[in-house]
């Protein structure tokens, strides 16, 4: 699944958040999105999966117009993993991830030996085996992330959208999380808010500033010197990392 | 992954009865048995004591035409007419309402995401008194049918009207969000009360004080063959419509924004739901007056048993609550011989320490953390 999105434009309450922004996620490709805090990442990632209707632009994940589409047509080729995830009434884990089932559901169908197939395989690829009668709420931030990923997988998507999905995480879970999605191989669109990972993870990015992108790359390109300290504001060194080989940065003082 | 480190730290959650399919329908069992004799023995008990055994045979009777034993020595005693003409009525209509007010609780609480909605929630309770003060005080004077309907008139417009009020405040100036409801069914349930007291201090009229009193403390006592129709019908669309809705309420709860991306535009349900609990909760208000805590409790009670999962928590509600006010009807009439208290009371003396309990006890969080 390739998504294309083109010239789109997004107002919340008559500013402009998102300028005719145009990015495109080839097949089985992980891009990133960068930018710091208020700079429309998240905006454009909801337009993308319809929470908010832009003003205009187009989304097309392969042949389907995803701003033309139903919710449920558009949910069940695309998981998401958003930022609030907080629940007003608890559920067990195994629940929640039957969640993810709905989209391939209609009103009266009852969840099948085939479901929980699906949701155990879910469970099961995030970690989570011994936890799926744990109730939701008891969970720690990263494991209700995990949760929320498993729901997102057990949905069987075949383009995942992830909006900051390892803020608030420990290092470990931050790796985990990335290394599952990277693992699908499937088309990945993330906000990211770590410049290392995303370096390390990502195979294209996209650096936003002000709702529009400022850069576009491989990793390498993107992230040097001048670009991070104009669209970021903070002075920082960028090095090859002798151990890994990766792209290393070193934060130096905000300007 | 292999870094599961730690076994749960809390006992778990696994409820292998009411989660597997058959022990789900064997509780469903259990419960319509209990339901048919929780009627059983309300109806056997009260001034005049009839025995279980003979209140059974009239029903039977009456119901299906069977003859058990000698019925037409039954039939001539005082106990079939107080059996089939004032309690049974009576009974079935508690067991009604019990059922819808459950229901609309757990409706509302799902609709607005707040573990503090009830069905009264949305400006019905001060919409309805308000309806009810009007009718009684000052009356529909000689408008045709509608000075024959009065009170519960009165009270269905008044509920209904609070309610729609509230659904437009809220869904002013943008997207009608739980909060805002929330919100607009308090300014409204104030307005309501305001113009309600307004009534009754200008209006100067004792009786019709006492009269407003008793119907905001809620009774079944009026509960007659002719008035049950109605709310059965009303009721039994309002199940079977909510039974099939489990599903999206499960992704209401999660959310707006979660439920958009599992291929659920809550909007438009939240919006029908609401306009479906409020003339469900109208016609319940309009036929036994407000009765409290039982749309609020009962739903939270059954979720500390059977979890979240509407498909578990509706059908099991709506018996609970049903069996609860046929039991706290039958309170209300033999607690204190000869005096017939306000239902409502025995809700909130029962529901109150049911509550403190849950609040106590470990393992059941309202929702929160």
């Amino acid at each position: 699944m390739e998504l294309n999105v083109r010239d789109l434009s997004v107002s919340l309450g008559g500013a402009s958040i998102v300028n005719k922004i145009s990015l495109q996620v080839q097949e089985k490709k992980f891009v990133g999105l960068l930018g710091p805090n208020g700079c429309g990442k998240s905006t454009l990632l909801k337009s993308i999966y319809k929470v908010i209707k832009p003003d205009e632009g187009q989304v097309h994940l392969s042949g389907t117009d995803l701003l033309k589409s139903s919710p449920k047509a558009v949910s069940q080729l695309m998981g998401v993993v958003g930022q609030f995830n907080d629940l007003s009434f608890d559920f067990t884990v195994r629940e929640m991830v039957m969640m993810g089932r709905t989209p391939h559901k209609k009103l009266l169908d009852a969840d099948n030996a085939a479901d929980f197939r699906i949701v155990d395989e879910a469970i099961r690829k995030v970690g989570l085996e011994a936890y799926s009668s744990r109730s939701y709420l008891s969970l720690s931030g990263g494991e209700k992330q995990r949760v929320i990923l498993a729901r997102a997988l057990a949905q069987q998507p075949q383009f995942l959208v992830l909006d900051e999905p390892t803020n608030h995480l420990d290092v470990k879970y931050q790796l985990q999380i990335l290394n599952i999605v990277r693992s699908l191989n499937i088309g990945v669109l993330a906000a990211l808010h770590d410049l290392s990972l995303a370096a390390k993870y990502c195979d294209y990015l996209y650096l936003i500033k002000k709702g529009k992108v400022a850069a576009r790359g491989e990793p390498k390109e993107v992230l040097t010197r001048e670009r991070i300290a104009d669209v970021f504001e903070v002075e920082c060194e960028i090095y090859d990392i002798p151990v890994t080989g990766g792209l290393g940065i070193a934060y130096l003082a905000s300007k | 992954m292999t870094d599961i480190q730690a076994q749960p730290l809390r006992p778990s959650y696994e409820r292998a009865l009411v989660t597997s399919r058959y022990g789900f329908l064997l509780v469903q069992l259990v419960l319509l048995a209990i339901a048919i004799f929780s009627i059983g023995v309300a109806i056997s008990i009260g001034q005049v004591h009839i025995p279980l055994g003979d209140s059974f045979r009239i029903l039977v009777y009456k119901l299906s035409g069977i003859e058990i034993g000698d019925i037409p020595a039954l039939l001539q005693g005082q106990g079939a007419n107080i059996i089939w003409n004032i309690r049974f009525p009576r009974v079935l209509l508690a067991l009604l309402i019990g059922a819808g007010l459950s229901l609309c609780g757990t409706i509302m609480q799902a609709a607005v995401q707040n573990p503090l909605a009830d069905p009264y929630i949305l400006g019905v309770s001060s919409g309805a008194t308000l309806g009810a003060t009007f009718a009684i005080m000052i009356g529909f004077g000689s408008i045709g049918f509608l000075s024959q309907m009065g009170v519960a008139f009165g009270a269905f417009a008044g509920a209904f009207g609070a309610a729609m009020m509230v659904m437009v405040l809220a869904g002013l100036g943008g997207k009608m969000s739980s909060v805002k409801l929330v919100l607009s069914g308090m300014v409204i349930n104030a307005l309501c009360t305001a113009f309600a007291n307004f009534i009754i201090y200008l209006a100067n009229n004792t009786e019709g004080i006492r009269t407003v009193t008793f119907w905001t403390m809620g009774s079944l006592a009026a509960a007659k063959w002719d008035k049950l129709p109605l709310v059965a019908i009303v009721m039994g669309l309002a199940v079977l419509f909510f039974l099939l809705q489990s599903r999206i309420l499960n992704t209401m709860l999660m959310g707006d924004e979660a439920a958009v991306t599992l291929g659920i535009n809550l909007s438009a349900y939240r919006r029908l739901y609401l306009l479906l609990t409020a003339i469900v909760t109208g016609v319940l208000v309009a036929s036994c007056g407000m009765i409290g805590f039982v749309g609020l409790i009962i739903p939270h009670l059954i979720r500390g048993l059977v979890g979240s999962d509407h498909r578990r928590l509706l059908p099991t509600s709506i018996w609970i609550g049903g069996i609860f006010l046929v039991w706290t009807d039958l309170l209300a009439r033999v607690l204190i011989p000869k005096v017939e208290l306000p239902i409502g009371i025995i809700t909130a003396l029962i529901g109150g320490p049911l509550f403190m309990y849950m609040l106590i006890k470990k393992g059941y969080s309202f929702g929160g953390k």
